[in-house]
């Protein structure tokens, strides 16, 4: 994900001066890269479990933190506030979860709003999977009358100006008219009723997670204070964004006040909450996984500059606190990648490797690898083609109609199935290189695609041999004693042996099976004039394709 | 005099006639286009003269051909009623002769107009009858100088080579002729200038070695110095040159080639490996979904699956939070194109759980991504995985440092990364000697969330490399499309060499 800063903000939050240099060097150490500088603006790109980071403000604490400039914990005191949202019943399928936080005294110029916004749209599209798990609203914390009612409503009884607009328009209008309700309706759509945000004056809010009102959603550069709800449908997701966004307000200089959500059941959730987790760990572990043989003292410093709490207990113990908007620790082991990167991956010494093992190739590479060095010796030159195909090759343009694997999303149509055979690929390549000197002989030693339900994964991927030569003249002999040269040198002299075939791809009475003891394991033959014409290629053209055993040995 | 030159004005001098490029250009088995620039620079050092001149040339239609071969329709018309006693019925005639239908009508006009047959009605029939002793026609003549391939047309043909040409027996088309002869008052010194080697044997035979006539004789020395033509035999793909050379490094470092499916359940392509079912990297904008004739496979190892399901849903016995997020069954057996190689790596541990154990694989992945400069929707990754106890993120550092300098890589510098997959996760660059610092490919120890449904406890590395990032660097290629690509000529005139 990009995040785009402005970089006298970004220094300024960081609070000491530094070159761009040294800048890009402690993001790219802290995971994140540099992708662009213009002027003032720096653009760069943080990796999606650094959610955290996706602002100027979680990006200038981070390096804060790393250059020792203010490590630990970050303190986010939380007042109550006292106000009350109540969450009606009937949203359980829809949208349970809200989370709310009020912010005091937050600076705010257009910059900030646009910034603002910004981190709000990053959070909804990765954590939030587009909105459908989360989605933040912003409020003017002074317009609103709270209590706020959070409750599931028909459709048709919605009616609001939403946000931007100046018109009041209906559920229904806003999911077929607004540009965001067309974006994200889909969320709420089968739902009978719709979540609404609204307050004790009746004034709407919000529809979650499509758009806000303009009444109460239009922050401007008066508002000192905000009110933030997050709702959505998996509370721990509804929880870390809300303290994610609420943690870059408070950086801004504002105040944070907590909000009691009050749940059908009778159940207060005090929101936001911002007492650290605590996961403690062994020293032991630590240092098995690093190999970077650290002391507690050392740990509990590297965790401190990736902005964790933590302290060293006497029983060979790290007992770590791990602030509220991280939402990547998951284990003991994503921690460990921050002492880690708080150690420095710049500071890490390479290990010597003293697994001993001893390697070698997969059987099916030494066979097509003895196929490749054959051909070569008959004078082909070795092409490599796409996997994915186009069906009007591997079918219409062939005169064939064998089954194929086909994708539901493909960008285009000549990209949109896998190759099911390797022949019309080649036969394709010839007639894109019509101004290429003649005689053209040309194979391909790769895999084919072919359906089959028995299959765990419903296909046979069977690797093949296939060869061409295009000439102003050529020969069917001369290709089946190429073939036989190929043949007898995989072993099969004796073994093998040609009968005559009937298919439309070939000139009728010039095409033959290939046998292997009574068993098809190929196809050779001059190809029909009408296949030729379809793939307007000028020049005659003889062809085979041979199929080799995927374990290696025939 | 370049050797070059020498080769031509040997030639020339040889033949003490006028003589074309083309004629040159075949003895000396050169091209046509190297001779005549070799002639004109000889003309500017006056040792040749060079003309040039646009001749016609003929060559004969299908209907001409025809008459080169069995004669022309009237002369056999003639030499049949002659046969016949000098006057003969037409339909006789013409069945004595042997003319098609056709050429019934043609050999009559011609015949007449030619004044070699008279017509009369007898009876109601048409009778002919003789009234030349001998056919005379130069146009036969014309017709087998132009199959024998002659280039001059006989003195005194001109009419009847007129008369070809109307007839649409022959096709005129002009040619530019080089012709060159040496310069005849530089003769003697250019005598002077090849005598040196103008003498000895030109082609040994076995003849000569079995009666040993060689002795005592020198050989004709030959220019050995000339540059080779371009030729068209076969070889391999330089890409593909590239994945052997790797595959070889690979073996080296003692790692074993395994194999998987382009097509994979979500299962093994997501889920063992932890990627959360509403990952954006499993919607429709990033990977691929085969949909048809089946858009779902199976699960067969039920064990295996509860437990995957249970590090998704609540960590299982791995001590994870896991997703917290319903496991759907639906989802896991959708089938997709694998979008990297990981899976395979999956695969192997699957069947591989003792340790230690170091696998890799080179092979094609996909991603829905539209085709441009940078973006492929086909790309192979050269990936591997070492399972061993006690290793630690040092170690991956190491073998990654050893896989670097085995591709040729001296510089390289380490950014803590992020896969789902792997935790810690590392990213290496590597400093190219044009292109700077270039992503080479990302690795991580396996999470206990991967590694522990399949009953693994010890330590997994796992690494990736974009093979084709790296050939195209070696190569000098900037376009992600080259990698395949479809001009023969360029591949004919490609090689990689490591």
């Amino acid at each position: 994900m990009i995040v785009e800063c402005r970089i006298d903000d970004l220094v300024a939050l960081i609070g000491e001066k530094m070159s761009l240099n040294k800048l890009e060097e402690t993001l790219f150490l802290l995971k994140a890269e540099v992708e662009t500088v213009e002027g003032n603006v720096i653009e760069i790109e943080v990796n999606p479990d650094r959610q955290d980071m996706l602002s100027t403000e979680g990006i200038a604490r981070a390096v804060t933190s790393f250059l020792g400039i203010e490590t630990g914990l970050r303190k986010y005191p939380v007042k109550k506030s006292g106000k009350q949202i109540n969450v009606k019943s009937g949203l359980g399928r829809i949208r349970p979860f809200i989370s709310c936080s009020i912010v005091k005294g937050v600076r705010s110029d257009d910059e900030l709003i646009k910034e603002y916004m910004h981190l709000q749209e990053a959070l909804t599209t990765t954590h939030g999977r587009n909105r459908s798990k989360a989605s933040i609203g912003l409020y003017v914390c002074d317009d609103i009358d709270f209590p706020i009612a959070y409750g599931p409503k028909e459709p048709k009884k919605i009616k609001f100006v939403p946000l931007g607009d100046d018109v009041e328009m209906d559920g229904p209008t806003i999911l077929t008219d607004h540009e965001k309700g067309v974006q994200y309706g889909s969320i709420i759509k089968s739902h009978k009723k719709w979540p609404l945000l609204y307050d004790s004056s009746g004034l709407v809010l919000s529809l979650p997670p499509i758009i806000n009102s303009n009444d109460l959603g239009r922050i401007t550069t008066e508002t000192k204070n905000l009110f933030v709800e997050v709702t959505g449908t998996h509370l721990p997701t509804v929880d870390q964004t809300l303290n994610i966004m609420t943690a870059s307000l408070a950086d801004r200089g504002g105040r944070i006040e907590s909000v009691s959500v009050v749940y059908p059941d009778g159940s207060i959730d005090e929101t936001p909450d911002f007492a650290p987790e605590l996961m403690t760990m062994s020293i032991h572990k630590i240092n098995a996984m690093t190999g970077l043989g650290l002391s507690g003292s050392e740990i509990v410093a590297a965790l401190e500059k990736m902005g964790f709490g933590a302290r060293q207990l006497k029983t060979e113990k790290v007992q770590v606190q791990i602030p509220r908007y991280r939402v990547d620790i998951l284990h003991p082991v994503d921690v460990i990648e921050d002492i880690a990167i708080g150690y420095g991956f710049d500071r890490i010494e390479p290990a010597m490797p003293q697994t001993m093992t001893t390697g070698k190739a997969h059987p099916v590479t030494r066979l097509r690898n003895k196929v490749r060095d054959l051909m070569v010796g008959v004078g082909y030159q070795e092409v490599m083609n796409y996997i994915m195909s186009s069906p009007d090759l591997l079918r219409d343009k062939m005169l064939r109609s064998r089954p194929v694997v086909t994708t539901g999303n493909p960008k285009s149509r000549d990209y949109s199935v896998l190759r099911n055979s390797l022949l019309p690929v080649l036969l394709d390549f010839a007639a894109q290189n019509q101004h290429a000197d003649y005689p053209q002989k040309l194979f391909e030693v790769g895999d084919i695609a072919v359906p089959d339900e028995l299959m765990e994964t419903r296909i046979q991927q069977i690797p093949t041999v296939s060869g061409v030569v295009v000439d102003t003249s050529v020969n069917i002999t001369e290709l089946a004693t190429d073939i036989g040269f190929l043949l007898r040198n995989l072993g099969l002299d004796g073994v093998f042996s040609y009968s005559e075939r009937e298919d439309a791809t070939f000139i009728m009475g010039r095409a033959a099976d290939i046998l292997k003891s009574e068993e098809p394991i190929g196809m050779f033959g001059e190809i029909a004039p009408e296949v030729l014409t379809n793939l307007d290629l000028k020049m005659p053209v003889v062809a085979f394709e041979i199929y080799l055993p995927r374990t290696g040995e025939w | 005099m370049t050797e070059g030159e020498k080769a031509v004005l040997r030639a020339l001098a040889d033949q003490e006639r006028r003589v074309t490029a083309a004629e040159l250009a075949e003895m000396l088995g050169q091209k046509n286009m190297r001779v005549v620039s070799i002639l004109n620079s000889l003309s500017q050092k006056g040792l040749a003269s060079l003309e040039i001149r646009e001749i016609a040339s003929y060559t004969l239609t299908q209907e001409g051909t025809e008459y080169a071969e069995n004669g022309l329709p009237e002369v056999r018309l003639f030499r049949a009623v002659l046969e016949l006693g000098g006057k003969a019925k037409v339909d006789e005639a013409v069945a004595k002769s042997g003319l098609t239908p056709a050429a019934k009508g043609i050999a009559i006009n011609w015949s007449r107009k030619n004044g070699w047959l008279g017509i009369t009605k007898e009876d109601g029939t048409t009778v002919l009858e003789v009234k030349a002793e001998v056919p005379e026609t130069p146009l036969e003549e014309v017709l087998s100088a132009i199959s024998e391939g002659r280039r001059a047309i006989p003195e005194g043909l001109d009419s009847a080579l007129e008369e070809a040409i109307e007839r649409s027996l022959a096709n005129t088309s002009m040619t530019k002729v080089f012709e060159a002869e040496v310069t005849r008052e530089k003769r003697d010194m250019i005598d002077e200038l090849l005598s040196k080697e103008i003498q000895g044997i030109v082609n040994l035979t076995s003849e000569m070695l079995s009666s040993e006539s060689w002795r005592g004789k020198p050989f004709r020395p030959y220019n050995v110095e000339l540059e080779p033509a371009y030729v068209n035999y076969g070889k391999k793909h330089p890409y593909a040159e590239f994945n052997d050379w790797l595959r070889e490094i690979m073996i080296g470092l003692g790692f074993t080639e395994w194999f998987g499916p382009y097509v994979e359940t979500e299962f093994w392509g997501h889920d063992t490996l932890f990627v959360p079912q509403d990952h954006v990297s499993r919607e429709v904008q990033d990977q691929f979904r085969v949909v048809s004739p089946h858009d779902h496979g199976d699960i067969l190892d039920d064990k295996y699956y509860k437990a995957v399901k249970a590090v998704h849903e609540n960590g299982g016995d791995t001590g994870s939070k896991g997703w917290d997020w319903p496991f759907s069954k639906e989802v896991a057996t959708r089938l997709c194109l694998r979008p990297h190689t990981t899976p395979v790596s999956m695969r192997y541990l699957y069947e591989h759980r003792e340790s230690p154990q170091k696998m890799f694989i080179i092979d094609r992945n996909f991603r829905a991504e539209k085709l441009d400069a940078t973006h492929g929707q086909e790309f192979d990754q050269c990936e591997g995985i070492i399972m061993d106890k006690d290793l630690t993120l040092r170690d991956l550092l190491g073998y990654l440092t050893s896989i670097c300098k085995g591709v040729g890589i001296k510089k390289m510098k380490f950014k803590p990364g992020q896969f789902p997959f792997t935790e810690p996760s590392v990213e290496t660059f590597a400093k190219h000697d044009k292109l700077g610092w270039i992503e080479l490919g990302g690795s991580g120890i396996f999470r206990p969330e991967v590694t522990y449904p399949v009953g693994i406890k010890d330590t997994v590395l796992a690494w990736g490399i974009g093979s084709g990032r790296l050939y195209m660097a070696a190569m000098g290629i900037n376009d992600i499309r080259d990698l395949f690509t479809r001009d023969l000529t360029w591949l004919r005139r490609s090689a990689f060499v490591a």
